[in-house]
C-alpha cells in the first residue's frame, strides 16, 4: 500500500485539500485569541454544531434516502441529556455520551421500520416521525412541554463562552474525521452502490436493510452528541428549535453546499449562518437571502457551492478557447 | 439436480403470471428458457431470486430450500444473476463495478472496512486481481476505467455478466443477454458464455434469439405461465403447440 500514499501525496489537489484542512482548523483553534467578543463566539459556536447536524444528515443520504427527522434526531439527543442530567443528576459528560448512543439505537430502529420504504416514501415516513417526536416532546411534564426545559445543568463551571468554543470544536473535528473516514471505507463504498440500484446490490449479495440500518446509526449518533452538548451549553431549550423547519434549515445547507461532495454541508452551513452576520441590518431578509440562493444554486450550480471553483476554471478555460464545444461533461 | 423448481405460482392480484412451473436444471448444463412476452420468464427469475416471493410452491438450489431466503443469502449461496432492463453502478467504473460484487471474506468484519486494516487491504488487492481476471474474460480490460453510465449498450450487458460472475456464482442466471446487440456483440457474449461453462458454472438463460438457443443443451418453453414443452433445441423448434404460441394458431404451413 506504500505505492497508493506515494501516489496520495504525488497529487497536487490533495496536497491543496490537506493544507486548506489543516490550516483551517489551526484558524479555528487560534481565533479566539483575535475574537474576544462573546457574541461572536457565540456565533462560531452554534455554526459547529449545526455543521456536524448537516454533515451527519449527508451522511445518511448516500445509502440513496433522504430522510426528513433529523432535528428530531438532535432533540432526542438533547433531551435524552438534559433529562438525565437534570433528574438523576448524572455528569453532563457521561449523559452526553450515553445520549449518543441512545440516539444512535433510536436511529437504527427507525431505520429498521422504513427499511421497507425508499425515496419519497422514506423522506415522508421519517418526516412524520420527526413530527411525532416533537409532539411527545410536547406531551410529558418533565420536558416542559411548550414553555421549553430549563434549568439544564451546564456542562462547564462558568458561564464563559471560551471553555464551550474549544469543546464544541475538538467534538466537531472528531466528528466530521470520523465520518470523512466513514464515507471513504469500504462501508461507503457499499451505500454508493446501495444508492445507485438497491436491486443489483441485493443481487450481488449486499445486506441493504443491514447497511441502511447502520447507516441511520451512525448519523444519529453524531447528531445526539452534538444535540446533547447544544442541550448543555444553553441550559434552556424548547421543541421548536427540533421540529420541521429545523430539519429544512439542515436541508438547506446541505444542498446549498452540495450534496454531491463531503465538504459541501460545512461550506453551506458556514456560508448561511455566518454570511447574515456580517450584514447585521438586513438580518431579518436571511430567509429570502437563503431561498434566491438555493435557486442560484439549483439553476446554475447543481452539485451546490462547493462546485463554484471548478464551474469558473471551466468557463474562462473556454472563454481563453474561443468558445469551442465545451469538453465539459454534464450532470 | 441442482436448481429444482417445484410447482411454482405466482399470482398478482387477478393474474397468473407463473402457474404451477416445474423446471430443473443439472450440475454444469446450459438451459435456455423461452416464451413470447408475458409468459412469466423474468418473474421465475425474481421469484427464485426472491425479489419477489411465491404464492405457492418450492425452490431447491443444491437440496436446500431457499423459495424463502432473502434476496443477498441467495446471492452469497451462489446464485449470480442480470437483470433484463440491466441496472448498473452507473457512477462506477467498470472495475469498481465488479469488483463492489466481490464477496469478502468473513475474516474481516466492519472494523476492518473502516479502518482501513491490513488485513483488508490484502483482500482488497486480492480482489483486484480477480476482477482484472474477470473484466479480462468478458472482454472489457479496455474500458476498465469508464464510468459504467458511459459504456455502449453491449459493454454494459456485458459488465452486468462480468458483476453477476464476480460473486463466484454456481449458477447464472441471465435476462436476455443478447437483446439489442449486433453480430459482433452476440458472438463475443455466446463466446464468453461458453467459456463460463467450461469453467463449471450452470447457465439458466433467458432469450428469444435461436443463436443463444444453439447453445442451450435443454430449451424450457414457457406460455401464460405454464410450461408448454422442454426438450433439446432442435426438438423444441420442431414442436407445434411452441409454433402456435409463437406466432398464433393456424399460420403454420
Amino acid at each position: 500500500m506504500t505505492a497508493d500514499n506515494h501516489k496520495f501525496l504525488a497529487d497536487k489537489g490533495s496536497i491543496l485539500k490537506v493544507c486548506l484542512t489543516a490550516s483551517l482548523i489551526i484558524f479555528l483553534f487560534l481565533l479566539p485569541l483575535f475574537v474576544g467578543s462573546p457574541y461572536y463566539l457565540h456565533i462560531l459556536l452554534l455554526t459547529f454544531i449545526y455543521t456536524v447536524a448537516s454533515i451527519s444528515l449527508r451522511t445518511i443520504t448516500i445509502s440513496g434516502q433522504f430522510p426528513l427527522a433529523h432535528a428530531a434526531f438532535m432533540g432526542i439527543g438533547a433531551y435524552f441529556s438534559a433529562l438525565a442530567a437534570k433528574f438523576w443528576g448524572w455528569p453532563p459528560l457521561l449523559c452526553i455520551l450515553l445520549s449518543a448512543f441512545a440516539t444512535m439505537f433510536i436511529g437504527m430502529l427507525v431505520g429498521y421500520l422504513f427499511s421497507r420504504l425508499r425515496t419519497l416514501y422514506y423522506a415522508i415516513g421519517s418526516l412524520f416521525f420527526g413530527i411525532g417526536v416533537i409532539y411527545i416532546i410536547y406531551a410529558f411534564p418533565c420536558t416542559g412541554g411548550y414553555t421549553g426545559m430549563m434549568g439544564i445543568p451546564r456542562l462547564f463551571q462558568s458561564a464563559d463562552k471560551l471553555p464551550y468554543y474549544y469543546f464544541f470544536l475538538i467534538v466537531a473535528v472528531f466528528s466530521i474525521a470520523a465520518l470523512y473516514r466513514f464515507e471513504h471505507s469500504h462501508i461507503g463504498t457499499i451505500l454508493k452502490a446501495i444508492s445507485q440500484s438497491h436491486l443489483v446490490a441485493s443481487s450481488i449479495g449486499i445486506n441493504e436493510v443491514w447497511y441502511r440500518v447502520l447507516v441511520n446509526g451512525v448519523g444519529c449518533f453524531f447528531v445526539g452528541l452534538i444535540g446533547a452538548g447544544y442541550a448543555h451549553y444553553n441550559m434552556a431549550m424548547s421543541p421548536t428549535a427540533f421540529d420541521f423547519m429545523a430539519t429544512l434549515w439542515l436541508c438547506m445547507y446541505v444542498l446549498i453546499g452540495g450534496i454531491t461532495s463531503f465538504a459541501g454541508p460545512i461550506i453551506g452551513t458556514f456560508i448561511l449562518f455566518l454570511l447574515p452576520e456580517f450584514v447585521r441590518g438586513l438580518q431579518i431578509y436571511a430567509p429570502y437571502f437563503s431561498a434566491f440562493l438555493l435557486f442560484i444554486v439549483i439553476f446554475f450550480m447543481p452539485k451546490g457551492l462547493v462546485s463554484l471553483p471548478n464551474l469558473l476554471k471551466d468557463y474562462f478555460l473556454k472563454r481563453k478557447e474561443g468558445g469551442g464545444i465545451s469538453n465539459v461533461s454534464g450532470s | 439436480m441442482f436448481l429444482e423448481v417445484k410447482g411454482l405460482t405466482k399470482k398478482f392480484g387477478g393474474l397468473t403470471a407463473v402457474n404451477n412451473l416445474d423446471v430443473t436444471v443439472n450440475k454444469g448444463e446450459i438451459v435456455g428458457l423461452i416464451g413470447p412476452n408475458g409468459a412469466g420468464k423474468t418473474t421465475t427469475f425474481n421469484l427464485i431470486t426472491s425479489v419477489v416471493l411465491p404464492t405457492k410452491g418450492k425452490i431447491l438450489f443444491n437440496n436446500e430450500d431457499i423459495t424463502y431466503c432473502k434476496s443477498h443469502s441467495i446471492a452469497r449461496k451462489g446464485v449470480g444473476r442480470t437483470f433484463q432492463l440491466n441496472p448498473l453502478f452507473g457512477d462506477f467504473d467498470v472495475l469498481q463495478n465488479v469488483s463492489t460484487a466481490f464477496h469478502i471474506p468473513d475474516t474481516s468484519n466492519l472494523f476492518d472496512f473502516y479502518f482501513n486494516t491490513r488485513k483488508h487491504r490484502y483482500n482488497k488487492e486480492k480482489i483486484l486481481e480477480k476482477s482484472h481476471e474477470i473484466i479480462k474474460l468478458v472482454g472489457l480490460e479496455k474500458v476498465e476505467k469508464v464510468l459504467a453510465k458511459n459504456l455502449p449498450h453491449g459493454n454494459q450487458k456485458m459488465l452486468g455478466i462480468a458483476r453477476a460472475l464476480a460473486i463466484n456464482p454456481k449458477i447464472l442466471l441471465l435476462d436476455e443477454p443478447i437483446a439489442g446487440m449486433n453480430p459482433d456483440e452476440v458472438d463475443s457474449i455466446l463466446k464468453a458464455i461458453n467459456k463460463i461453462r467450461a469453467q463449471g458454472v450452470t447457465v439458466l438463460v433467458i432469450e428469444h434469439n435461436m443463436l443463444m438457443m444453439n447453445i442451450c443443451d435443454r430449451v424450457v418453453v414457457m406460455s401464460f405461465g405454464q410450461k408448454i414443452a422442454e426438450g433439446t433445441p432442435q426438438e423444441i423448434r420442431d414442436n407445434e403447440e411452441v409454433q402456435t404460441a409463437y406466432f398464433g394458431g393456424g399460420y403454420i404451413a
